[in-house]
């Protein structure tokens, strides 16, 4: 039975060198950055309480001073402080921290649901109908307007933000698993997978979710910056953290009051929210490249 | 025939469709109906026809990839369309399939070792210890190398990833395996290499095969039975040679006049088939074939023609007889495909007399 050996068409005999996952996702610079500047971030957040320098709810004398680099600044205060007088880059510390658990835990939460109930309804064609009509209710009920009602029935705190930012975050996810998962469904490896003999739950994980995760993962990630924005968005408007909590939304809403005076206030916690959904939309969007293995040789 | 390792009868498979506004209209595609035929060990069955013929709903409805709406598929003694889902994925290991599309067929997210090892574990085929020698077995028997095994499908290229699809139908040693146009997708050199490591397998195996092609050029080197198929039906279904010597359905006539020749000074018969294949879901009333026939008369647009056997043949045609006459014998002018099968057959002769001297003779 060697006769045929000979005339495969492939003669090299060596195989390229497969990179770990985290060399591929280092190798791309902007990836590499983003991924630093999340981790750090991630990291000074839950530090918070070992190195913010000031506490950062009890406020000082020295009220709306501005950070060190401008005229009057202060090397007490690196960037400052608010309207309250309190250290804005302590207040920076742990706003950062809630705001990353606000995101996390709903974009976790929702769209791990989501995405089950998406991929389960392209695989099982008959539940697929109820499963989206549910869906399409859900979609109607706008995120601000569902935090509302929950902030009304549990009172003000991060903790109905996370529902109604999780419960806004499943249809969306379930559309989305949806449709990657049909155009998955349709493709002869998974007819091949039936024919070996899989069960449906191996056929599952190991063949639709294995080769939707990737698409679904560009979709947390944008999701991620999006559910942080809508996040701080419900701060503003006064339904998440409750005073004198911090929430980068919360310090940029409050920051509005003094914005011709010491518009540092509003600005810093903006950037800040702004360079985590920048960092994590570029991460995603590598992480997508990298758990797909035509994309990173 | 001694004990067929494949026995379908009366198959058929229907796709209810709903159309309209309400989908209140309701249609149903016969898409394969009353299909009857043995298979015996180490035998192929070859299906051809037209695309959209019904040739790889046939195909998966023995599988029961596609479930048959009636019918009878044996495996062995064992009745494949009784089966309760559990006894069903157990079958699987005696029965398998090879795709036409060597990209889609792979998962894209498993490694060659992980996409041979799979079926291996499923049917308890292999423990962790000796997992690694049968794969590579298998790897070798496919014409693959060990390096091959680590590799994802895209690092392969289209004839590599068909042997790949090959190995994994091969790994549960299967009793029959049905060729979904296995070499549709690949050039001419590559057609012959896989059809001829088909062949070897057959051999060494014992395997039956159900070749579905569209492609008679191809299906003439590995057929022992060939069945022409037309809307759903077997029009005529007789051993490879006396298909080609005497066919008796004028579509199987037409079928082998379209057959390209490889020689452009040799003056072409116009092709007599008129028209193109009516829709499944207006299936012409009597013999389906009468619109685009030649032959046909009243009595083929009011009823339809049961199978006789004439000689060798089954053939589902009022006028057999006279097809008969009408047939010129057609003699097919050897290819390029026929060409590069002699070549490899030739190699593969050389190599057995001198098997010292493998490893220069490829270079």
């Amino acid at each position: 039975m060697t006769a045929s050996v000979p005339l495969t068409e492939a003669l090299d005999d060596t195989a390229p060198p497969r990179q770990a996952w985290w060399k591929a996702l280092l190798r791309d610079r902007a990836a590499a950055l983003a991924l630093i500047t999340l981790l750090s971030i991630a990291l000074a957040a839950l530090l918070a309480p070992l190195i913010a320098p000031h506490d950062p709810y009890e406020g000082t004398r020295s009220v709306m001073q501005p950070p060190v680099w401008a005229e009057r600044g202060d090397w007490t205060y690196l960037l400052g402080t608010d309207g309250q007088g309190r250290d804005i880059l302590s207040r920076l510390l742990y706003g950062t921290r809630l705001t990353l658990l606000i995101g996390i835990l709903s974009v976790g939460l929702g769209a791990t649901v989501g995405s089950l109930l998406g991929l389960l309804s392209a695989f099982y064609k008959r539940i697929d109908p109820y499963v989206m009509r549910f869906a399409d209710v859900m979609l109607s009920f706008p995120a601000i307007l569902l935090g509302l009602a929950l902030v009304a029935i549990f009172g003000p705190g991060a903790l109905p933000v996370i529902i109604a930012l999780s419960i806004a975050t499943v249809p969306d996810s379930a559309r989305i698993a949806r449709s990657i998962a049909i155009g998955v469904m349709e493709q002869e490896y998974i007819e091949a997978g039936r024919a070996i003999g899989l069960s449906d739950r191996t056929l599952f994980s190991r063949y639709l979710l294995r080769n939707s995760i990737s698409a679904i993962m560009i979709f947390v990630s944008l999701r991620f910056g999006q559910i942080i924005l809508i996040g701080a968005a419900l701060s503003f408007l006064g339904l998440g953290a409750r005073p004198p909590a911090a929430e980068l939304g919360m310090m940029a809403s409050q920051g509005r009051d003094f914005m011709l005076f010491a518009p540092h206030i509003a600005f810093i916690p903006s950037i800040a929210i702004f360079v985590i959904v920048l960092a994590a939309n570029i991460t995603g969007d590598a992480i997508r490249d990298v758990l797909d293995p035509r994309l990173r040789s | 025939m001694t004990a067929p390792v494949l026995s379908v009868a009366n198959l058929s498979k229907d796709f209810p469709l709903a159309r309209g506004m309400l989908r209140r209209e309701k249609l149903v595609v016969r898409a394969v109906s009353d299909i009857t035929f043995e298979l015996g060990r180490g035998e192929t069955l070859a299906i051809v026809g037209e695309s959209g013929c019904g040739k790889s709903t046939l195909g998966r409805s023995l599988l029961r990839l596609i479930e048959p709406t009636s019918g009878k598929v044996m495996l062995g003694r064992d009745n494949v369309t009784g089966m309760n889902t559990t006894q069903l994925r157990a079958a699987r290991r005696r029965m398998q399939i090879i795709f036409q599309d060597p990209y889609g067929s792979l998962n894209p997210r498993m490694t060659v070792r992980e996409t041979l090892a799979e079926p291996l574990l499923l049917h308890g085929l292999a423990d962790p210890k000796t997992l690694e020698a049968k794969v590579n077995e298998i790897l070798s028997l496919s014409g693959l190398s060990r390096f091959h095994a680590e590799r994802y499908p895209h690092e392969f290229s289209g004839g590599q990833r068909q042997r790949v699809g090959i190995a994994r139908a091969l790994a549960t040693r299967p009793e029959l395996i049905v060729c979904d146009e296995p070499v549709s997708a690949l050039d001419v050199s590559l057609q012959a290499q896989i059809v001829n490591l088909l062949q070897d397998l057959q051999q060494e195996f014992g395997l039956a095969y159900v070749f579905i092609s569209h492609d008679l050029s191809v299906v003439r080197h590995i057929a022992t039975r060939i069945a022409v198929m037309y809307l759903g039906r077997f029009v005529e279904e007789a051993p490879a040679e006396t298909l080609f010597t005497t066919p008796l359905h004028p579509y199987t006539q037409s079928l082998i006049k379209a057959v390209p020749l490889p020689d452009p000074s040799v003056q072409r018969q116009q092709a007599e088939l008129r028209g193109d294949m009516p829709s499944a879901l207006a299936v012409p009333s009597g013999c389906a074939f009468h619109p685009r026939c030649p032959l046909a008369t009243d009595l083929c647009r009011h009823s339809r023609p049961e199978t006789r056997m004439i000689g060798d043949t089954r053939v589902a045609c009022h006028h057999a007889e006279a097809g008969a006459a009408h047939a010129t014998a057609q003699k097919i002018k050897p290819g390029k495909l026929d060409r590069r099968l002699a070549v490899l057959r030739a190699a593969k002769n050389e190599q057995a007399s001198a098997p010292t001297d493998k490893r220069q003779e490829t270079r």
